[in-house]
């Protein structure tokens, strides 16, 4: 055998653990930078302990229920959940802009699905670590129970609000590929537009009869509708988790296949390589 | 050649980079280049600032699609089968960039295992080319924090993670001082020498070109002008030879209106001459200096350096 064969993977399970460290392999550096770079504990503490206390703040102010409270803060947590989860997503591709250095990472033999689902377990534990967070301290100021809807309803809450993190990270990593550095700023204002769109801290129903059509296409929307259930808030779509997730499912694929495209576009264009400049 | 022996073989490539939304600009990069390389062997790419030497490189490395033209590496397809053949290339660039805040072993961990490697052998080859390369003094590191030549250093050392059959180096001594140029050199020749690698670089400098490189193409506008060896490049650029004479008293007035003078160049006592023939001429310019009471204290002929012959290709 060459010395060279070190990296083949002819036999299932060898195909298998190649997947597995290619993952991992994003999985990794987003840690390692994480550990290293200080605007991630201000993405995983600061921001959204802001977040929680300001709202926190208002519904006092306001003099609302513990419901509607409920209605508020669950928002207020999809928001810093699904942003920090999409984040890692998106530094995917964002790391090697800002170090240009794009191309070596697709020199490599590495597919879209490794450098999705690898940051995004990294943005899933985050996303976790940041529901703790708000949990404490939503429960200690304010007397909020984040369990409150049952924890079978707040497990499928938060695996939503990281399946749309996923979508969401994975269309700004498309649009980087397809614009560069100009559509940098999307990895931060996709998040707070489609959230705007999915009721964060009111119905659907308030939003012209027109924009609630564009909300019904929104999985965050349901998972939404699905957690103030557990709330007490009557349901407005029939089976909302399943319903969320099925269409989660169909945009990881349809974003996955846009991100694909857009590398394509991006090596025939010749953006992976001034990426890399 | 049979095919089976080539490493890479591309032909009438072109490639045309767009840009601008309302005013389309088009700049042409590749006009139909072509080229084979033999298994084993360190092809140079020789051409000024925006020849497409690096275009073509990056066509080759599958990370710019063609116009036109087809390419084969190891006998896969650049296009159609680029995935399947990124397991045995790679490439290193004069100005590579990794990751800010990884150390030099994080960054050849992280590329490793999008090689696949993994365990133990992915630690034993990220020990063995820190310690080739002599990066292991800087493990604690960060990448933004090392020097140029250091970075240089690890930029090559990625590029033999996976083991590369085919490895594409575009100006691997871009910038670093002579000692450290000579040393990657001196790297790049082991390679070939020790583990067979087919290396095409891309370069500036001519002294490294015909250092390393069994072959060479000259690219300009788009378009190979020549290719061979060294010596035949030489040869086939036929610029005349270069005698090199030290006089007293220095430089004599009417020696670039001798016949056969094609270029005198003076330089305080030292005057160099490149005439059509040495051969011929070189009898004809001492009698003429005699006459002129010159005194010759030293004379050489020589061949023309790879360099005169880029400048009179690039002309």
């Amino acid at each position: 055998m060459s010395s060279r064969a070190e990296p083949m993977e002819d036999g299932l399970a060898d195909r298998w653990i190649g997947e597995w460290v290619r993952l991992t392999a994003f999985a990794y550096r987003n840690l390692i930078m994480a550990r290293r770079n200080v605007f991630f504990v201000f993405e995983l503490t600061f921001w959204p302990g802001v977040a929680m206390l300001s709202h926190g703040l208002l519904t006092r102010f306001l003099d609302l229920t513990p419901q509607m409270t409920a209605f508020i803060l669950v928002g207020t947590v999809a928001l810093s959940a699904v942003q920090v989860c999409q984040l890692d997503v998106a530094y995917a591709v964002l790391f090697d802009i800002w170090s240009k250095s794009m191309k070596h990472q697709f020199l490599t033999p590495v597919r879209i699905r490794h450098l999705a689902l690898g940051s995004w377990l990294v943005g899933v534990g985050r996303g976790v670590v940041v529901w703790a967070l708000m949990a404490i301290i939503g429960g200690r100021a304010f007397g909020f129970d984040f369990l409150g809807a049952g924890v079978g309803r707040v497990t499928l809450f938060l695996l939503g609000c990281f399946l749309t993190a996923l979508v969401i990270g994975l269309l700004v990593c498309a649009l980087v590929l397809l614009w560069g550095t100009r559509a940098e700023t999307s990895a931060w204002a996709a998040v707070n537009f489609f959230v705007m769109l999915s009721g964060i801290y009111y119905p659907i129903a308030v939003l012209p009869a027109w924009v609630q059509v564009i909300s019904a296409g929104i999985p965050l929307t349901y998972f939404l509708d699905g957690i103030r259930a557990g709330y007490g808030f009557p349901p407005r779509f029939g089976h909302p988790f399943a319903t969320g997730f099925a269409l989660s499912l169909l945009y990881v694929v349809l974003a996955h296949w846009a991100l694909a495209a857009a590398v394509t576009r991006s090596r025939r264009t010749g953006l992976l390589l001034k990426l890399s400049e | 050649m049979p095919a089976s022996l080539l490493a890479v073989e591309a032909h009438d490539l072109a490639k045309t980079f767009r840009s601008g939304w309302l005013r389309r600009r088009e700049t042409v990069a590749l006009r139909g280049a072509s080229l084979r390389v033999e298994r084993g062997a360190i092809f140079g790419l020789l051409g000024p600032n925006g020849a497409g030497k690096t275009t073509l490189l990056s066509i080759l490395a599958t990370l710019l699609l063609p116009d036109r033209g087809t390419a084969t590496i190891l006998g896969h397809d650049v296009v159609r089968e680029a995935h399947a053949i990124r397991r045995r290339l790679n490439m290193a660039s004069g100005n590579a960039s990794f990751v800010w805040s990884l150390r030099p072993a994080e960054v050849l961990a992280f590329y490793g295992r999008l090689y696949g490697l993994h365990g133990r052998a992915l630690r034993a080859r990220v020990d063995e080319l820190l310690e080739r390369f002599e990066l292991t003094p800087h493990l604690k590191t960060e990448y933004n924090e090392l020097s140029t030549g250091l970075k240089q250093r690890l930029a090559l050392a990625k590029a033999l993670l996976n083991r590369p059959e085919v490895l594409f180096l575009d100006e691997p001594t871009l910038g670093l001082d002579p000692d450290v140029s000579i040393r990657i050199r001196g790297q790049i020749a082991d390679l070939r020498r020790q583990e067979g690698t087919t290396i095409i670089l891309t370069t500036h400098y001519m002294r490294e070109a015909e250092e390393l490189c069994d072959r060479i193409a000259f690219i300009k506008g788009g378009r190979i002008l020549a290719e061979g060896s060294p010596d035949e490049l030489k040869r086939q650029i036929r610029i005349g030879d270069v005698i090199a004479l030290r006089l007293d008293p220095a430089a004599p007035v009417g020696l670039a209106d001798l016949a056969g003078a094609l270029h005198v160049q003076a330089r305080g006592d030292r005057i160099e001459c490149t005439v059509d023939s040495a051969e011929k001429r070189l009898p004809e310019i001492l009698r003429w200096l005699v006459e002129q009471n010159v005194l010759v204290r030293d004379c050489q002929v020589r061949e023309p350096d790879l360099e005169e012959v880029f400048v009179e290709l690039a002309r």
